[in-house]
């Protein structure tokens, strides 16, 4: 395999692809990256079992051939070589060892043979749309923040993605929760995405998705089985397998008859949170919301430091009612929201509340109070 | 010997007429549950021992062949038997332990060690026994024989063959000699461990039944060599019962231990517990020395191993140990210890009250200590201390100054302060160039205190930071070493269980309640815990048949894996009787963040922070450990100091 590349494109497909390496393996060559020379490109392909990224970027191709050397080592190195330069790969078919020249600077590096490398068959994929990826990134951003960090229940461990009839029209819809908080987006159903099944992302291919399209605009292919997701964008191509898993009915717990409307300022507001959580430590997170008519007052109380108030006008005309939340998933939640308004629905001081965005019919947050 | 005496502690004439064996009524009979009394050697050994104690012997010598398996020797100088008694002992059901006539209800409120009638006829009848037996002198039971003079008179048995009474010599007292056990039964004896794996197992009893009767000498010789001996103390006092403990436990324990006392008033009447609880900082890594004995009766119960890890465990990891010996003394009729024929387990009216009152006195008895390390700390420091071989070669010891008076103290302790003071000055260079130096790095700060008294405070006045990590300290009497960051990290971690206990514990109420799935015995005995979790965070609702409902956790809880902790909760309750599952979590993740949030290692104090620091710890409880049972200081005394460099 004789190959040249510009370093500036090697660097960002190698950054790219190193990002699924795990840092430390069992088997050797899952530390390693896939290298294909072949019709004017450079292949690379990188997987930890459960994803595979494939990325090809142009290159000058002076014998075809193909090759695995370490990724994070390999992006290492291109990424300390000048900006601009040049960057040879060689390997002789006998070899057992990559050359990477550029410039002034040698390196030989182990590789290991390309045929030992596990491959995540993609099979029969029945299920194919395309959507903006623009869609894609904000279905994702919605709602990876409440994705479950717990093991035990492997299924809360990604997003939901499932298309629902709602009002006639049909939506692609993607839901996370924790068992705390429940985020909830959609955007309106691809064409051929109808019959896809309802299929759960991993967290790790939902934030490498969401590294690879960040800033990128155009078209996402989406390719959907039982079992397996694929996405393509670009020169880009990544692979995940889904988890097993039932998705609990997530309906059941979002509120439809919370009769005290609250609508405030969502920048106002998230300030106000923050500022009065100043005095909350990390064992406590507490804040306490007391709503009367047209106005909320914050409350934390922490015995070892403080306690905090702030006041905010809002709009609210029902019964008063005081009720707590942790202040971090008040801000996770509120966070998200892009309109000026947010609007809170409650019941009482024991029920799940739901958040929306004045503007935003598409994305909907329901969170469980705290006793406090 | 046993069967003879009649219950102990109890003297009096109205007492001595029970002394008569005679057959119990066919009502008891029935009542005591049939049951192997002799399963192994260490069996033989518990029955004729608990006898000797029953028959108030002040020594007992225990003689082993092969492991108890050719030979066991008991001897005593308790009041012994008359022959008539010797020939009813050998009855089954023959005892003088249980008075006649009252239907059998005395067993239920059993004060002597052995009380089945048992023993000695179940031996009798699997080995070859001996028994030679002197009355009491002078014993006014036994008109009869007054005028007779007593002798000694022995009796033997061949697999449950009785011989002849013969005439023997031998003292006050009974000795009674088995002889090839279970040769009459092969097949047990074909179950016997090796003959080391025997002398163990009865080293264990013997020292169980020496712990709880320190006015009792017992010696334990096998194949010839002597195992085991502790002598009699006074009985009674404290200082009697832990000297026999520290014979037993180890002389560590002797000096590591706190004595522990609660009393309690039921219904029934008084419950006492007394004994002596090992400091944190003396651990063990099995629980084995953990000890509990019930009016007396050495027993093993899950039960004290639940109360003793809910005691300690704010002050040790949860691998670590302590070492306790504890006495519960009760009126008889709240205990029944005719659980098992072996008597090694008992069972209690109301267990929740014994456990309460166990950690209730262990955690008062460790709040008193909360400033005490184990010595063994001080002694390993000592010992590292490597002595120049220089200056001790003739043998001779140097002649050692006078034990140093006040003044003198006093004086010393200036000049060791002159001393810092100087080497302050030698703190003047740059500090660069001192770290360069690779030198240990020595922080002290001014003459500021030094007219304040150094016997002021337990822990003294800090006079140096060395390395960044220790803080140095002047006592009236020594010195003492304080790790900076564990000290510190026991302080916030206190503060923070104040402030949670003040404030109660957050709750966050789940969106998905998380269903548990358990056996359905174990989902209602979790069940009927539900109130005391909930107090701690904790919200369960039952959720069908074995099926528990989790809707709240404590907000500090976010990550935790909820199935596994209430899996663990259950065990417990089932296993100890209580639910340390929870605040151990809590407690946990408290002192993760206590030590966070606590000054660490490399850290420079100044004066004034290292004297803020030893007096904050001087006013907080359990000061003297980390949150696993390390100390958080060392003292040591000028004592020791002195014997350091051979002046005394």
């Amino acid at each position: 395999m004789k190959v040249t590349i510009e370093q500036g494109a090697l660097l960002k497909a190698l950054e790219h692809v190193q990002s699924v390496v795990e840092r430390r393996n069992t088997i050797p060559i899952l530390s390693n990256v896939v290298l294909e020379a072949q019709n004017g490109a450079l292949l690379l392909t990188a997987t930890d079992l459960e994803i595979e990224i494939k990325e090809s970027i142009e290159a000058e191709v002076g014998e075809t051939g193909a090759t695995t050397a370490p990724a994070h080592m390999l992006y290492d190195i291109v990424n300390k070589l000048p900006a601009g330069s040049q960057v040879n790969l060689s390997k002789d078919e006998a070899a057992t060892q990559l050359s990477l020249n550029s410039g002034s600077s040698s390196f030989v590096l182990q590789s290991l043979p390309r045929e030992d490398f596990p491959s995540l068959t993609l099979g029969d994929m029945p299920h194919a749309f395309a959507l903006p990826a623009g869609d894609l990134l904000r279905l994702i951003d919605k709602t990876r923040f409440a994705i479950s960090n717990e093991d035990t229940r492997h299924y809360l461990n990604g997003i939901y993605l499932h298309i629902v009839e709602e009002d006639g029209t049909s939506m692609l819809r993607a839901v996370a929760t924790d068992g705390h908080r429940l985020a909830q987006a959609q955007s309106p159903q691809p064409v051929g995405a109808q019959d896809m099944p309802a299929i759960i992302v991993p967290r790790k291919t939902v934030n490498e998705l969401q590294k690879l399209l960040k800033n990128s605009s155009g078209e996402v292919s989406v390719q959907v089985s039982e079992t397996k997701i694929n996405f393509s964008h670009e020169n880009m191509s990544l692979t995940s397998k889904l988890i097993d898993g039932k998705f609990p009915d997530y309906n059941r717990v979002i509120p439809s008859n919370n009769d005290k409307r609250l609508s405030v300022d969502a920048k106002a507001f998230v300030q106000c949170v923050d500022r009065v959580s100043a005095v909350s430590n990390e064992r406590s997170r507490a804040v306490k919301l007391s709503l009367a008519t047209d106005s909320l007052t914050f409350t934390v109380s922490n015995p070892e430091s403080g306690s905090a108030t702030d006041e905010l006008g809002v709009g609210y005309s029902a019964e008063p009612l005081d009720i707590g939340f942790n202040a971090r998933y008040l801000l996770d939640i509120t966070g998200q929201l892009d309109g000026d308004m947010a609007i809170f629905e409650l019941a009482d001081s024991g029920s799940p509340t739901l958040i929306r965005d004045e503007q935003d019919a598409d994305a909907l947050y329901v969170l469980m109070p705290m006793r406090v | 010997m046993i069967l003879l005496k009649s219950k102990k502690n109890q003297s009096g004439k109205s007492m001595k007429l029970e002394k008569k064996i005679r057959k119990l009524s066919e009502g008891t009979i029935n009542r005591i549950a049939a049951g192997e009394v002799v399963e192994r050697p260490f069996s033989v050994v518990k029955e004729l021992v608990e006898n000797a104690i029953d028959a108030d012997a002040t020594r007992i010598d225990i003689t082993l062949g092969a492991g108890g398996k050719s030979l066991i020797i008991v001897s005593d100088n308790g009041h012994g038997m008359t022959p008539d008694d010797m020939m009813l002992a050998i009855e089954r059901h023959a005892t003088s332990k249980l008075p006649e006539g009252d239907g059998g209800d005395r067993l239920f409120r059993v004060s002597t060690l052995g009380f089945r009638g048992e023993a000695l006829p179940s031996i009798g009848a699997v080995a070859k026994m001996t028994i030679t037996s002197r009355p009491i002198e002078n014993s006014d039971t036994h008109e009869a024989q007054k005028n007779a003079p007593i002798s000694a008179m022995q009796l033997d048995i061949t697999a449950g063959k009785i011989g002849d009474l013969k005439p023997a010599s031998g003292t006050q007292g009974t000795r009674i000699e088995v002889r090839d056990l279970f040769f009459a039964t092969p097949a047990r004896l074909k179950f016997l461990k090796s003959d080391r794996a025997e002398t163990t197992a009865v080293g264990d009893v013997v020292r169980r039944l020496a712990m709880a009767y320190p006015g009792v000498g017992f010696s334990l010789t096998s194949e010839g060599r002597r195992s085991f001996a502790v002598t009699t103390e006074p009985d009674g006092s404290d200082a009697s019962r832990l000297n026999r403990l520290a014979a037993v436990m180890g002389q560590d324990f002797g000096q590591n231990a706190v004595p522990v006392l609660a009393e309690r008033e039921t219904e029934k009447g008084h419950m006492r517990l007394t004994g002596f609880a090992g400091l944190p900082t003396f651990n063990r890594a099995s629980a084995q020395m953990q000890y509990l004995f019930v009016n007396g009766r050495p027993v093993k119960d899950r039960l004290l191993n639940g109360a003793v890890r809910g005691a300690y465990q704010d002050f040790l990891a949860r691998n670590r140990h302590p070492a306790v010996a504890l006495f519960i003394e009760l009126d008889s009729s709240e205990v029944d210890v005719n659980v098992h024929p072996a008597k090694t387990e008992v069972r209690f009216r109301d267990p929740g009250l014994i456990r309460s009152m166990i950690v209730g006195a262990l955690r008062t008895a460790l709040a008193e200590a909360g400033h005490r390390a184990s010595t063994t700390v001080a002694d390993t420091a000592l010992r590292s201390f490597s002595v120049p071989s220089y200056g001790r070669g003739g043998g001779e010891k140097p002649s050692a100054p006078p034990m140093m008076n006040s003044t003198q103290m006093q004086d010393a302790a200036d000049s060791l302060q002159g001393g810092f003071a100087q080497l302050s000055g030698y703190e003047a260079p740059p500090q660069t160039h001192e770290d360069q130096s690779g030198e240990p790095h020595i922080s002290s700060f001014g003459n500021e205190n030094i007219s304040e008294s150094v016997d002021a405070y337990p822990l003294g006045l800090a006079r140096a930071q060395l390395h960044e990590t220790y803080v140095l300290a002047q006592t009236g009497d020594g010195l003492v070493i304080v790790d900076q960051h564990a000290a510190h990290e026991r302080l916030v971690y206190e503060r923070m269980k104040e402030d949670m206990a003040a404030q109660g514990v957050e709750r966050q109420i789940l969106l998905l309640p998380e269903v548990v799935e358990l056996e359905s015995a174990e989902a209602d005995r979790l069940m009927g815990r539900s109130a005391e979790l909930a107090e701690i965070g904790f919200v369960l609702e039952s959720f069908g048949e074995g099926a528990v409902l989790v809707r709240e956790i404590p907000t500090l809880f976010r990550g935790a894996d909820v199935k596994q902790l209430v899996q663990d909760l259950t065990d417990e309750i089932a296993d100890l009787g209580a639910a340390l599952a929870i605040k151990e979590k809590l407690e946990e993740i408290c002192s993760t963040l206590a030590c966070h949030g606590s000054v660490r290692s490399g850290r420079r104090l100044n004066g004034a922070e290292m004297n803020a620091l030893l007096r904050e710890m001087e006013a907080t409880p359990h000061a003297g450990q980390c949150n696993h049972g390390r100390p958080t200081y060392v003292e040591l005394k000028l004592a020791d100091i002195e014997k350091l460099f051979g002046r005394r």
